[in-house]
């Protein structure tokens, strides 16, 4: 292994409401594969684009061979071979194939026109290099499928002739096939002596590429070992582990049948494939999995977000076809949105038009609406729910992320819905908001409820599910009591680990 | 064989809508396939036609500009204002072609580093240049003769009038830099993916505030020819227009998202909205039912492309 090319040391980036980097180290050698690998939101890409110049920190430097980085933009990490292949995708979908990976630094003719027969035949030299001559350069990237696309962005990538090259996720679009010739273009990228950062959740992959694993957790560094020098299990605890005991309040309570049941549910996208789940009256139904897994994709099918391709949803135990939003909450269905500002609030409006906005039909059954009515709910909704503000018509946008969800809340709580689903309900919100979101989810199930929490966090969805299914790929691979799990066990389902103790039964 | 039918393929549905029109209208009247009547409508288009390109490259960058045929009229006023007052006519024609070029500069600056929509930002330039037009000719429109008019419209070339000509060239220059240069590519790539021309280096703000300018500079040059067949400064000649412009780019399959498409459908595009208009004189439909019966064809156009974009997404 080579000399140390980059070095970050003591990074903190802050953002509103959390620390996503908190005193990070990090270092990469020329010729090594230095593995990021944490939970959702544990700061692994926002390390990433502190180290490309894409974000600026709040504390410490980034060191290229010694050198320090200039913290504005990418050009000072492009012009030091520093260079990335991101999870989304940065490619001009009317633009070839070879257009895209020159983009910027197109070859001229000599009456400075576009040389395209130079930049086609070297791009189509740089593909075949990735075994993927197969890809037209001349074809716009928009008719390319995902796989290709994201070839062509380490395609792109390699251009650049780099020292550094960050892969955040690559191979989440890659077939097994694609994934091995990758796979093979780092290995010999790294004899050529250029320093990877890969960031992944895939364990499987990582004895076959990496070199040292870097674990993150909650922005913080938890520890950095060889490949080597650690098990799969290690690895999980180190990820996942957590006191979970003091934040996670349950009163024990009585279910009282079924209230949503979904049977083998699909959706045009192939996000879901064939979910089944039931939730009961009174019991909160964690879903664990990771981002793309189809957990929110899931919730939109119930919702009426996206249309149902196959499978059926009933809700009572009848069944109802849930064509749209205001389908769902006719049925008793409310949707505590994974986006709280675009989709769970009308963020210049006042808190107290937020929180009647699904119920006025409800409080005012005519014509007219009554603003002072408006007003009472909402102060009650504000005393109850400890919502900090000065008044109920301030505007949402001025409220902090742990209000603004509570006001998500007390719009469902003044429609009363008898199911309601949770998206990452304390996504961004400090743990004090946290604990109380917590609070009220248990005071919920405790009046007959129904709810659906669909979260990252697995502490939280260990700490507050009675049941908890693990979510892979768009399928339901495990489902377990309260009591009858332990983290890594779910950890490693959600991973896609030892999948089909569900399916094998 | 197979490249033809590629080729084939990739023209833009509206040529198929062109050639159905074309059938139906000589079927409907003797006088309508007649070498003089194409040629009538050649010369119809063409103001049309060069503005229409520069609003293609407004609508490639997921914008639309509002203030092209004020621009129009403008040039027409500009010039005869100026020449007017004593300054050679190819001189005073430059200059309006520099006015336009700021003119959209100034759109440019305001769309792009205000982070105005650009219907909007447009809008209002339009009314302002509307306005000047008015102030510059007291409202009535001011002749002004020359012999530089009857040679841009009315010399031909290979039986073809010099101002089919002019509108060829301007085709080809706008074909070339969008196709062949940095600056087209940016273009492309300001309607399709921003953030990935900003990880290039390239600036967004600047590349899009020089497609506007780009678009000012040839909406002048609509307004000189514009300006040649009427003869005189006419500050409402264009009003309008720029509607016509961009129903004739969403015709020829340039779409408001991601960048996709260019001028060679926008041809089409044109071409079946003066054919049809043509058409409509000829077989003697009343001129109050033309719009309504254009803007149908509009309509249809940009309804069968969402449906084929639906379709093909599922």
């Amino acid at each position: 292994m080579g000399k140390t090319i980059l070095t970050a040391q003591k990074i903190t980036k802050l953002f509103p409401g959390m620390k996503a980097l908190d005193n990070v180290d990090f270092d990469l050698q020329a010729g090594e594969v230095h593995i990021l690998v944490g939970e959702n939101g544990a700061g692994k890409s926002t390390l990433a684009k502190v180290i490309l110049g894409a974000y600026r920190q709040e504390e410490g430097e980034v060191f290229f061979e010694g050198e320090r980085m200039e913290v504005s933009g990418t050009k000072d990490a492009i012009a030091k071979g520093i260079v990335a292949v991101y999870q989304e995708f940065t490619l001009v979908p009317y633009l070839n194939v070879a257009q895209n990976i020159f983009l910027n630094r197109e070859h001229r003719t000599k009456l400075g026109f576009v040389n395209h027969k130079k930049m086609e035949e070297e791009a189509a030299a740089l593909l075949k290099s990735l075994n993927c001559e197969y890809i037209n350069v001349k074809s716009p990237v928009k008719k390319l499928s995902v796989a290709e696309q994201q070839m062509v962005e380490i395609a792109k990538a390699l251009s650049y002739k780099p020292r550094v090259i960050i892969f955040d996720e690559p191979t989440s679009a890659l077939s097994e096939r694609e994934a091995e010739s990758l796979f093979a273009q780092i290995h010999r990228l790294k004899r050529e002596g250029i320093g990877i950062v890969y960031v992944s959740h895939r364990m499987e992959e990582f004895p076959k590429i990496g070199d040292r694993i870097t674990v993150l957790r909650d922005g913080k560094k938890i520890s950095t070992i060889g490949i080597n020098d650690c098990s799969e299990t290690e690895l999980i605890n180190m990820m996942v582990g957590r006191d979970v005991s003091q934040v996670y309040v349950r009163t024990d309570n009585q279910h009282s049948g079924e209230a949503l049941r979904t049977e083998n549910l699909s959706d045009y996208t192939g996000k879901v494939k064939g979910a089944d789940i039931f939730v009961n009256r009174g019991e909160i139904v964690g879903i664990a999995g990771l981002v793309g897994s189809g957990r929110t994709e899931l919730a939109q099918l119930i919702y009426g977000i996206n249309p149902i391709k196959s499978g059926k949803v009933y809700v009572d135990g009848e069944e109802i076809i849930p064509k749209s939003p205001v389908n769902a909450v006719k049925h008793g269905i409310g949707l505590v949105s994974e986006d709280r500002k675009k989709q769970g609030l009308a963020l210049g409006e006042a808190i107290a038009l937020n929180t009647i906005s699904v119920s006025l039909k409800k409080f005012f059954p005519r014509f007219f609406i009554n603003n002072k009515k408006i007003n009472g709910i909402a102060k009650q909704n504000v005393e109850q729910l400890r919502i900090v503000t000065t008044s109920v018509n301030k505007q949402c946008k001025y409220l902090s992320g742990g209000n603004q969800q509570k006001v998500v809340l007390a719009k469902w709580l003044n429609f009363d819905p008898q199911i309601i689903i949770f998206d990452e309900p304390t996504r961004g919100i400090d743990v004090g908001a946290k604990m109380e979101i917590y609070k009220l989810m248990d005071q919920l199930a405790a009046k007959g409820k129904a709810i659906l929490m669909i979260s990252s966090e697995l502490p939280e969805v260990i700490g507050m599910s009675d049941r908890i299914y693990v979510m892979h790929e768009g399928r339901m691979v495990e489902e377990c009591k309260r009591g009858e799990f332990t983290t890594e066990q779910i950890g490693s389902k959600m991973l896609g680990l030892g999948v089909g103790g569900k399916r094998n039964e | 064989m197979n490249s033809m039918r590629l080729r084939l393929k990739a023209l833009p549905p509206v040529s198929w809508m062109l050639i159905l029109i074309i059938v139906i209208f000589s079927l409907s009247s003797p006088n309508y396939l007649s070498l003089s009547n194409f040629r009538n409508i050649l010369i119809q288009a063409t103001p049309l036609m060069i503005l229409a390109f520069a609003q293609t490259c407004i609508v490639l960058t997921q914008g639309t500009d509002l203030s092209l045929g004020a621009q129009v009229s403008f040039v027409t006023v500009m010039i005869v204002y100026l020449a007017k007052r004593g300054v050679p006519l190819l001189i005073s024609m430059a200059i309006s072609v520099i006015l336009t070029a700021l003119i959209g500069t100034v759109n440019g600056i305001i769309v792009a580093k205000g982070n105005i929509l650009p219907f909007i930002a447009t809008f209002g330039m339009q009314n302002i240049i509307n306005s000047v037009s008015l102030l510059l000719t007291s409202g009535a429109s001011i002749y002004f003769p020359s012999y530089i008019y009857r040679f841009i419209a009315e010399s031909t070339f290979l039986f073809i009038p010099m101002m089919v000509w002019i509108c060829v060239l301007v085709f080809i220059m706008v074909w070339l830099v969008l196709r062949k240069t940095k600056f087209g590519t940016n273009i492309i790539g300001l309607g399709g993916n921003r953030e990935a021309l900003s990880l290039a280096g390239i600036s967004p703000v600047k590349s899009l505030i020089k497609t506007y300018a780009f678009a000012g500079f040839i909406a002048g040059i609509a307004g000189i020819i514009t300006l040649s067949r009427v003869e005189s400064g006419q500050p409402t000649v264009a009003v309008g227009w720029e509607f016509q412009a961009v129903a004739a780019t969403l015709l020829g399959g340039t779409s408001l998202r991601e960048g996709k498409g260019g001028v060679t459908g926008t041809i089409f595009g044109v071409l079946l909205i003066t054919i049809v208009k043509n058409g409509l004189n000829i077989i003697g439909v009343r001129s109050i039912y033309q719009n309504a019966i254009i803007g149908s064809i509009v309509l249809a156009a940009i309804i069968i492309d969402a449906v084929i974009r639906i379709r093909t997404k599922e």
